[in-house]
């Protein structure tokens, strides 16, 4: 089998190598990247930015892969996206996991999963973090592309970030649009301190009200968590943030809706208001911890 | 400008329902119109008032069985022209029982070449059931048009449209030619509930139904197979009598218990 492997960051050869080691009897998997070249892949096309006209046009010259894979970032999806259009081939996003050449994904927001059986050719991407591996068709030749998409990239500003790893935090607290104004977000970070942990949030809080840097942000679309407990305040519990959530241990929510889907992915509810709960929490915690 | 979109008749997840065995009951769960596409059909709005053009509604009723689904398939279609359609044009075909990427954006793809052939669609950043993210792309690849995904903000300019785009560690504005299609995040703007009177208009647009051999496409059968719901095992343990003291202190006992709230 001919594999192109497509990725914009280093960080994700070790996924696309992983994945494409588990299809075995593969001959040859070249990568394009847009970043350092790397990995134990045949070829290196190494490209200024992931587009998807440049992908088309790189196929165009290699011929058609049986397999194109790419990892589940926006510009690879939609590179890749644009290069199954282009030549007319199916697509399956975000794959979870592979077995024979039946692959896995998630649907309905994380509420359910879905088998979808390979035909070759056809176009993956595979989400980051299930796969792991070595291939052993290296050292790669290594091609520098010169060409430029048709897309014009004008300018590109850095997202400000906290620094803050939620997705290894043990405890998180996360916070939702039951806070009626930012600064009243202390009252969580008060929480969040006296447990050791830290602030996650939902959607809304990082991206319409930028009240928080995005890499609190928790959901399908956001970071995932894995620690021992999770505490939602004044979250509504769409299941594309709770879902997010569903390998921690014991998950919480304090909302003041009773009827509140939050309160079907719980493990602990409290029906109240997060103004009156929070700061009586954060006073029990401390006196229980000592600090 | 007349400006398209292509809108999905999602699975409503508050209303998820599964079989003895654990698979989805597809036939039994009601459709609503896919978050992220109101965003689409406002921001269209928004686009065609400035350049004095039409708003196209375009969509293909995926789930099935099809005479089951159709009643909440139109309330869809209706939402969208209450949000700023103008006209619409859709497949209904009873041979549908799933689809795919590519044979969703074929089908898409077949509609506005035939109704409008807009030079801009739009379309949300992922549906809320199957939340590939890839129709925009895939549409623009088969149309021949341009693309640009996760949009925050868009503008029609000197024939070409300027877009900033959210690609996880950067906002990149870039800059791509028309005809294009472009899907934007929940983040662009905040539609509002169409009022009353929009409503009572919106059943007044047309709403032109076809069906597949109509537009000279034959069904393909879904590769996608063992639809099932992730269950959700939690205690569910509800604290709401006594005073928020007695709550937390309940509360605070248990996560001791659990051994994730430590001395
Ligand atoms: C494709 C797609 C991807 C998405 N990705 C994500 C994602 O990654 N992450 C994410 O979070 N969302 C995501 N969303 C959005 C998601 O659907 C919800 O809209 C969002 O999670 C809601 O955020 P919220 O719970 O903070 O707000 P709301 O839904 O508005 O909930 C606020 C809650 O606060 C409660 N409340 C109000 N006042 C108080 C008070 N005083 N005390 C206690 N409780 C109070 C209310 O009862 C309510 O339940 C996505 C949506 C789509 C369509």
């Amino acid at each position: 089998m001919r594999v192109l492997a497509v990725s914009n960051s280093g960080k994700y050869y070790g996924d696309l190598e992983g994945f494409i080691s588990r299809l075995g009897n593969v001959e040859e998997a070249i990568l394009v990247t847009s970043d350092s070249p790397g990995g134990n892949f045949s070829k290196v096309y190494r490209v200024g930015d992931i587009y998807g006209d440049l992908l088309a046009r790189i196929v165009g010259q290699v011929g058609e892969p049986d397999l194109v894979v790419g990892i589940h970032t926006r510009k690879v999806l939609e590179a890749v996206s644009y290069l199954a259009g282009s030549r007319d081939l199916p697509i399956v996003t975000e794959v979870t996991g592979l077995e024979d050449m039946t692959v896995t994904r998630n649907i309905l927001s994380g509420r359910g999963t879905a088998k979808y059986s390979l035909s070759p050719p056809a176009v993956l991407t595979i989400a980051p973090g299930k796969f792991s591996g070595q291939l052993s068709l290296g050292p790669p030749e290594v091609v520098e592309l010169g060409e430029k998409p048709s897309t014009e990239v004008v300018s590109r500003s850095e997202k400000s970030r906290t620094g803050v790893d939620i997705e290894s935090a043990e405890i998180v607290v996360g916070v939702g649009r039951g806070f009626k104004e930012k600064d009243d977000l202390k009252l969580a970070f008060e929480l969040a301190e006296a447990l050791g942990g830290e602030v996650g949030c939902s959607r809304p809080i990082a991206a319409d009200y930028k009240w928080l840097d995005e890499d609190r942000w928790i959901g399908i679309s956001g970071k995932k968590l894995r620690g021992k407990l999770y505490i939602a305040v004044g979250i509504s519990g769409a299941p594309q943030h709770i879902m997010a959530a569903n390998d921690v241990k014991v998950i919480v929510a304090i909302n003041k809706d009773k009827n509140a889907p939050i309160f079907e992915y719980t493990d602990y509810g409290i029906v109240g208001d997060l103004y009156q709960i929070l700061p009586i929490l954060t006073r029990k915690v401390r006196e229980l911890r000592g600090v | 400008m007349d400006v398209g979109v292509a809108v999905k008749a999602a699975l409503d997840l508050n209303v998820l329902r599964s079989n003895p065995d654990g698979s989805v009951a597809v036939e039994n769960i009601p459709l609503v119109i896919s978050e992220y596409d109101r965003n689409a059909v406002y921001e269209a709005r928004r686009i065609a008032d400035s350049t004095r053009g039409r708003v196209i509604i375009y969509s293909f009723l995926t789930w099935w069985p099809a005479d089951r689904k159709e009643k909440d398939f139109e309330n869809v279609i209706r939402e969208a022209l209450a949000l700023g359609g103008d006209e619409a044009y859709v497949v209904v075909d009873p041979t549908v029982s799933g689809s795919e990427p590519r044979f969703t954006a074929k089908v898409l793809a077949s509609l506005i070449r035939k109704y409008g052939s807009p030079s801009l669609v739009i379309t949300g950043e992922a549906s809320t059931d199957m939340t590939s993210s890839s129709i925009a792309p895939y549409l623009a690849a088969t149309l021949g048009y341009s693309v640009v995904t996760f949009a925050r903000s868009l503008k029609v300019s000197d024939g070409g449209i300027v877009v900033e785009r959210d690609v996880e560690d950067y906002i990149e504005t870039v800059r791509a030619s028309l005809p294009a299609v472009v899907s934007v995040t929940g983040e662009i703007n905040s539609p509002r509930l169409p009022t009353l009177l929009q409503i009572r208009k919106a059943f007044r647009k047309p709403l032109v139904k076809t069906t597949l051999s109509e537009l000279g496409l034959s069904p393909m059968l879904p590769k996608y197979s063992d639809y099932r719901l992730v269950t959700v095992k939690r205690k569910r343990v509800i604290l709401e009598d006594g005073s928020p003291e007695e709550l937390v202190d309940k509360l605070v006992s248990y996560l001791v218990e659990e051994g994730v709230l430590k001395r």
